[in-house]
């Protein structure tokens, strides 16, 4: 018996040892600027954009983990590879020290919900009746906890279900793996390659807004100057096709791009936060959450629909100027043209009746149901039966119809 | 030491203070009393064996209040009390507190998250005590102005005091056996190993619980005013096996009931 204890102790002291001469000890205890131990930093040379200093903020302030240890596995322990996933939100990007607000609005903002879409669906699928508002079931959310389904459902599972802010960054193969993400969807963009981190910003990028706006309503396409073709890539150039095409494979061809992109402008720089993170309501329709309007701009005080100022507008030198995020130039705001564009004859006309020439319209777009095979849900990420299949033909670049909206002519778009 | 009660546990609990003093010492030389965390992390993470010395501290400081506890049981079985005068088992009866106190000052003293809530607690807690909480707390605690440097050289004097009180008068330490000493030593190395002790980083949520003997209290004073639940409570147990030499009855119902409220208390607190 006692043998065998002084033999147990050997073996274990000789497995301290083994381990002690294996592992690498840090040179010192690291800490940030405020005195808070932050281990990670003894293995991790990534460092992050000014506002998130490492020596400042350190790492688990927003990828947890347990910054207090030095072996891997315990500092890794409920470490997160993306602070910005809406499951995680409030402990990391919205802990209170931080943007505390955040998570909350934005948890409840159509992108994170969708609601606009799903109740759409259902609506017009006839599973819901026509007056059916307000719905809290109508959200992605709950798509996710309760895997609710329906033929309407379904669709939008298949062919919607990866436009959303609870979309898990990486989840979904190929191009897909890059959408999604929770605040990190918009405000993500690539970092300096010895910084070896991604940036955080305020100033985000068309293309982020793109990886979803690109589809149904094309805003993200038209505004650059893009039409999304017929699929076939015609005109057909030195044997090969002559569109060019986006990362889905789809066609596009070159048409006069809006006139504020050409100015430099991005959409962030008319949608302001509150739009794009919400206000805090839960709203059913875009219709009720958009408050930028024409007219904020042009011939307004760079105030909203909703009475909200507009940060980078304001009046210089009797002139109405923006300060483009990315241009960083002082754009003048010009009023619109007392009589061309308000000539009391045309009152009723909403600006985009004139001001938008031309505009992308599908008549022959439609959607195929095949019980038979199978498709990728993208909420599960797992393939079930039935998959959709959308068609686009009879696609024209043309005048867009006009049509009246209650009191006001606006235009009208098929597809 | 009285032949009646249980040898092995009793010495048990006497080689488990032992060996949490001898790793004491050695975790006392890097520690750096005005910053605790930083050098408790460094212990861990930046000196050889560090993590390994701590473990040991912790689990043998652990297995000194669990054998304690066990030996407490067995002695008042064995009625062991009844040759003792009233003064030396009132003394005997004080070091239980202390043992506990020693214990917990430990964990303020690494002053991680679980540490220095509990050092805050502790302190509100001292604060409510009549007539001498004031001077309690800033012989003991006083966290929230001084840091744990009083806590510190409480941690340390106490349980070195204890030590040696003990062996001058509760046992001989000449007749200690090594393998007993191997025994638990053992014991708290395989705990080391396999379970390391953890450091608990500060965390938003607000869901700290602190060492998990306190977990009970802190659930109570979510019922009670902290006066009754941190000071009246807690101190049932000790008047209890004070009385128990002469009301062993009454007294020894009191202790179970309290003890079997205190284990739903813990298991509330925990799950929440
Ligand atoms: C012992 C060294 C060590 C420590 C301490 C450490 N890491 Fe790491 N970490 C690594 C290594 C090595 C990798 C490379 C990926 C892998 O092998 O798992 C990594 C990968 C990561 C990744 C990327 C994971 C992925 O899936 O791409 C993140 C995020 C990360 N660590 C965060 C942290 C944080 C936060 C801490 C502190 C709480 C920390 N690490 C502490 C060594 C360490
Ligand atoms: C302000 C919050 C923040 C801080 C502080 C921060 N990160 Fe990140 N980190 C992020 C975000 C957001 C991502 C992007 C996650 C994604 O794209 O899935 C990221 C990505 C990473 C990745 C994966 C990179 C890749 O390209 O796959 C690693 C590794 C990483 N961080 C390590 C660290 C380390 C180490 C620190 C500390 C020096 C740190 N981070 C500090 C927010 C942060
Ligand atoms: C993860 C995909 C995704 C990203 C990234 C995204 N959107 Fe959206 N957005 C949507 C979806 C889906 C809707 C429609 C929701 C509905 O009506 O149910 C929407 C709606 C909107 C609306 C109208 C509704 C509202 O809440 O105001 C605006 C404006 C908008 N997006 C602007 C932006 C801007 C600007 C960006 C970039 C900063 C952006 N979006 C990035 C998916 C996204
Ligand atoms: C749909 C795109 C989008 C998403 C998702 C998003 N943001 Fe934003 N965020 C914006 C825009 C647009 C601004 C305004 C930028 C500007 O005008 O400078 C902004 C601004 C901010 C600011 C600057 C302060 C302020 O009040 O304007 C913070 C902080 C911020 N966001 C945090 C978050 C956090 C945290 C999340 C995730 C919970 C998040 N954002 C998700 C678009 C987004
Ligand atoms: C020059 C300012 C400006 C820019 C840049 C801009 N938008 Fe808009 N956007 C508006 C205005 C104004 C409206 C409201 C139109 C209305 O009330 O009919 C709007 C409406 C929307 C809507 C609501 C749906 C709809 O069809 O009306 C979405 C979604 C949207 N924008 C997304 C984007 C995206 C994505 C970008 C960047 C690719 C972008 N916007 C760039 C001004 C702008
Ligand atoms: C956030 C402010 C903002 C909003 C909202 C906005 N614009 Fe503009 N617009 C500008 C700026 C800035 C320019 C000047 C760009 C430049 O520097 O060339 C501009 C230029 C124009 C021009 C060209 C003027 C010229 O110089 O010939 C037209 C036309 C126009 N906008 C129409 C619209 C219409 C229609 C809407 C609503 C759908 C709208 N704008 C919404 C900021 C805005
Ligand atoms: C009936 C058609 C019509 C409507 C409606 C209309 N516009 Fe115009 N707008 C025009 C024409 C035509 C021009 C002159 C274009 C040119 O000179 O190339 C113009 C010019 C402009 C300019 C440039 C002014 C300048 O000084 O160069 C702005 C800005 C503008 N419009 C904004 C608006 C806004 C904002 C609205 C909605 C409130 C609007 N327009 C409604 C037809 C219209």
């Amino acid at each position: 018996m006692k043998k065998l204890l002084v033999f147990l102790g050997v073996i274990l002291l000789a497995f301290m040892l083994f381990k002690e001469l294996k592992r690498k000890r840090a040179p010192q205890v690291f800490t940030t600027t405020s005195g808070r131990v932050e281990m990670c930093l003894a293995c991790h040379d990534e460092a992050p954009e000014k506002v998130h200093a490492r020596e400042v903020v350190g790492c688990s302030p927003c990828h947890l983990g347990n910054p207090l240890r030095m072996e891997k596995d315990l500092a890794h322990a409920g470490m997160i590879k993306n602070p910005g996933d809406l499951r995680v939100v409030e402990k990391t990007c919205g802990r209170p020290e931080c943007h505390p607000q955040m998570p909350g609005k934005v948890k409840k903002s159509l992108m994170a919900t969708n609601r606009g879409i799903i109740n759409v669906l259902l609506r017009y699928w006839g599973e819901i009746p026509e007056d059916a508002k307000n719905r809290p079931e109508d959200s992605v959310e709950y798509l996710l906890k309760t895997g609710k389904n329906s033929l309407a459902l379904d669709y939008y599972r298949k062919l919607c279900g990866s436009c959303h802010l609870w979309m898990e960054k990486g989840k979904l193969p190929d191009f897909l793996a890059e959408k999604g993400g929770g605040c990190v969807a918009c405000h993500l963009v690539k970092g300096p390659k010895e910084a070896k981190h991604p940036v955080l910003t305020r100033k985000i990028p068309l293309e982020n807004c793109v990886r979803c706006h690109n589809r149904s309503g094309r805003i993200g396409l038209t505004y650059q100057g893009l039409y999304e073709d017929e699929g076939y890539g015609t005109p057909y150039l030195e044997g090969d096709f002559g569109a060019e095409t986006l990362i889905d494979g789809r066609f596009v061809r070159r048409i006069p791009a809006d006139v504020h992109y050409k100015a430099g402008l991005v959409c962030v720089d008319c949608h302001i936060s509150e739009e794009t993170m919400g206000d805090g309501k839960a709203y059913n329709h875009f219709e009720e959450s958009v408050e930028i309007t024409c007219r904020s701009c042009h011939g307004g005080k760079g105030i909203t629909r909703k009475g909200r100022k507009i940060p980078r507008v304001k009046k210089e030198g009797g002139k109405w100027i923006l300060e483009g995020i990315f241009t960083g130039k002082k754009h003048e705001l010009k009023p619109p043209d007392p009589i061309k564009c308000e000539h009391t004859v045309h009152k009723r006309l909403s600006c985009q009746a004139c001001h938008s020439p031309r505009v992308p319209q599908c008549f022959g777009c439609h959607v195929r149901y095949d019980p038979r095979e199978k498709q990728l849900d993208k909420l599960t990420n797992r393939e079930t039966p039935g998959a959709w299949e959308e068609f686009r033909s009879y696609m024209r670049l043309e005048e867009p119809t006009l049509g009246v909206k209650g009191d006001e002519v606006v235009i009208i778009v098929p597809g | 030491m009285n032949s009646r009660v249980n040898s092995f546990i009793a010495w048990a609990a006497a080689n488990s203070f032992l060996l949490a003093l001898i790793s004491g010492v050695f975790l006392a030389f890097p520690f750096r009393v005005e910053m605790p965390l930083i050098s408790t992390v460094g212990i861990e993470g930046v000196l050889p064996f560090g993590d390994f010395v701590r473990g040991l501290h912790f689990y043998t400081g652990q297995l000194a209040f669990l054998f304690l506890l066990l030996h407490i049981v067995y002695s008042l079985r064995a009625r062991s009390f009844e040759r003792k005068s009233w003064f030396s088992w009132s003394l005997l009866v004080a070091t239980f507190p202390l043992t506990v106190f020693a214990l917990f000052s430990g964990y303020v003293v690494r002053n991680d998250e679980i540490g220095s809530s509990a050092g805050h607690i502790a302190e509100s807690l001292l604060l409510e005590v009549p007539l001498i909480g004031n001077f309690l707390n800033h012989l003991l605690m006083a966290v929230s102005k001084e840091g744990v440097h009083r806590v510190y050289a409480a941690h340390f004097c106490i349980s070195f005091l204890l030590f040696i009180g003990l062996c001058g008068w509760h046992f001989n330490l000449k007749r200690l056996k090594i393998w007993d000493l191997v025994y638990v030593a053992l014991v708290a190395m395989i705990l080391t190993v396999f379970y390391p002790p953890l450091l608990r980083p500060f965390e938003p949520d607000l869901s700290v619980l602190g060492p998990w003997f306190f977990v009970g209290i802190q659930e109570l004073l979510r019922h009670l005013p902290p006066f009754w639940a941190g000071v009246v409570f807690p101190s049932i147990p000790v008047a209890a096996l004070w009385a128990y030499k002469k009301y062993s009855k009454l007294a020894g119902i009191i202790l179970v009931a309290w003890h079997v409220f205190y284990f739903f208390l813990s298991l509330v607190g925990f799950s929440r």
